[in-house]
């Protein structure tokens, strides 16, 4: 896009990224749905940095607006005219398309910027403080996120740890069934556990008629000294009437470096209503890549289907990294570079590995 | 360059479609041009925020086309 934007910015189209709600909380990076404008606003500046492109980002509400008003997906694109009016929509994001469209609309350009020539300046995602792969992740069936609303106090500490809540189908649809919380620490807070402080807890608060196997949970005892895993839990729920909202109070230590603990209480407010806006995210195993499947996968663009990848057929993050990741220099990325890549992803965006591998 | 491919690293496996995997996209391709806002009608007006955090009002998208594309760090 950033070479369409370079070739029809100087004609007056005006382009603009808009940074909404995590697609997959979890992936690249290990980040988690921000709850404050003020996190989003840190997240869509990270944004920037990762992609490297010069297009300017608006930043949605918090409440989502922007993506309700245009349909809710995860990555759609939209074409305005001078008037105001939508003259183009897509579900998916298509550079080529939108520059297409704007040679219709407008005119072709006389010197084309192509891809390869943009020299994107990316940035590697926020680090996490601490290891991943302490703790295994937890398996759990497929679930949606539910609603939940933290209570956020002016001028409190930051939530260092989130709360992903997500419910099985049956609990959704029948309010028996299994419930997930997930407390994720968010990189932005830089925060880890120590695990000489006591574990994470919670307690759950409902009236009579919410019927669960605990209203409490500790988290395991982590035996490496600080590790940055969410502390995961999966509760059997028997009975969860629609309109009776779960009042959920979590203490724990978040640790900033090596000296600095927080004391932590914080409050959230759960109801059994499928969260459109908390994204898809996949657990255990999130964002790892084992080399040989992403070999396969990234060979399935090799057009040409001589084995390898060319620069004209790389795409998306390899395209950018394509000439450092071609390690021996010969205009090609092979299966072995491939799975080279991998590991060099898996370092990039620190998933934990799954814990059956 | 698709957009999202660059912020997540899953995306860049669906660039990497069959057949059966591009008939699906096409058609949620059309399923979404059935949605509002339809083609024709105006953007909605709607506040945001820019980078800075100042509000940002998409009614004042006049004067120029715009491409608008939305996108996350995943």
């Amino acid at each position: 896009m950033e070479a369409v934007y370079r070739d029809y910015g100087p004609k007056n189209v005006k382009f603009y990224f808009i940074y909404k709600t995590l697609a997959h909380p979890e992936l690249a990076g290990n980040y988690v749905q921000p709850f404050t404008l003020a996190e989003r606003l840190t997240h869509a500046r990270q944004a920037e940095k990762q992609l490297g492109a010069t297009i300017p980002w608006i930043v949605d509400a918090i409440d989502n607006r922007l993506k309700h008003a245009l349909g809710d997906r995860p990555n759609s694109e939209f074409i305005i005219n001078p008037e105001g009016i939508i003259v183009r929509k897509r579900a998916w994001s298509h550079p080529a398309q939108v520059r297409r469209d704007l040679e219709e609309l407008i005119g072709p350009v006389d010197h084309m910027t192509r891809e390869e020539d943009v020299h994107l300046r990316l940035e590697l995602p926020v680090r996490v403080p601490a290891p991943r792969g302490a703790l295994p992740r937890l398996s759990r069936p497929e679930m949606q996120p539910i609603v939940m609303e933290p209570e956020i106090e002016l001028d409190g500490p930051p939530f260092f740890a989130k709360l992903r809540a997500e419910a099985d189908a049956d609990l959704m649809e029948h309010g028996t069934g299994q419930l997930y919380l997930g407390f994720h620490l968010d990189p932005f807070h830089n925060g880890h556990w120590n695990n000489l402080t006591p574990p994470l807890s919670f307690t759950l608060d409902a009236g009579d008629a919410v019927k669960l196997d605990t209203t409490t949970g500790t988290a395991p005892k982590v035996a490496a000294v600080s590790d940055s895993d969410p502390r995961e839990f999966l509760l059997n729920v028997s009975s969860w009437p629609v309109e009776e909202p779960i009042r959920l109070t979590v203490t724990y230590f978040a640790c900033v470096g090596e000296e600095s603990c927080h004391t932590l209480k914080q409050e959230y407010v759960l109801f059994r209503k499928h969260d459109p806006d908390g994204g898809g995210a996949r657990g255990e195993g999130a964002g790892y890549w084992d080399p040989k499947d992403f070999a396969k996968r990234m060979l399935a663009g090799d057009s040409d289907k001589d084995g390898r990848i060319v620069k004209s057929e790389a795409a998306g993050i390899l395209l950018p990294h394509f000439d450092k990741l071609d390690a021996n220099n010969d205009g090609f990325l092979d299966l072995k570079e491939m799975e080279v890549i991998s590991d060099w992803l898996n370092s990039y965006h620190q998933p934990a590995p799954p814990s059956q591998r | 360059m698709r957009f999202i491919s660059m912020c997540c690293v899953a995306a860049v496996i669906s660039l990497c479609t069959v057949d059966a995997e591009a008939q699906r996209m096409q058609q949620k391709e059309k399923q979404f041009l059935k949605e509002s806002p339809l083609i024709g009608e105006p953007l909605p007006d709607v506040t945001v925020y820019s980078l800075d955090g100042e509000p940002f009002t998409t009614a004042n998208l006049r004067g120029h086309y715009t491409v608008l594309t939305f996108g996350c760090l995943t």
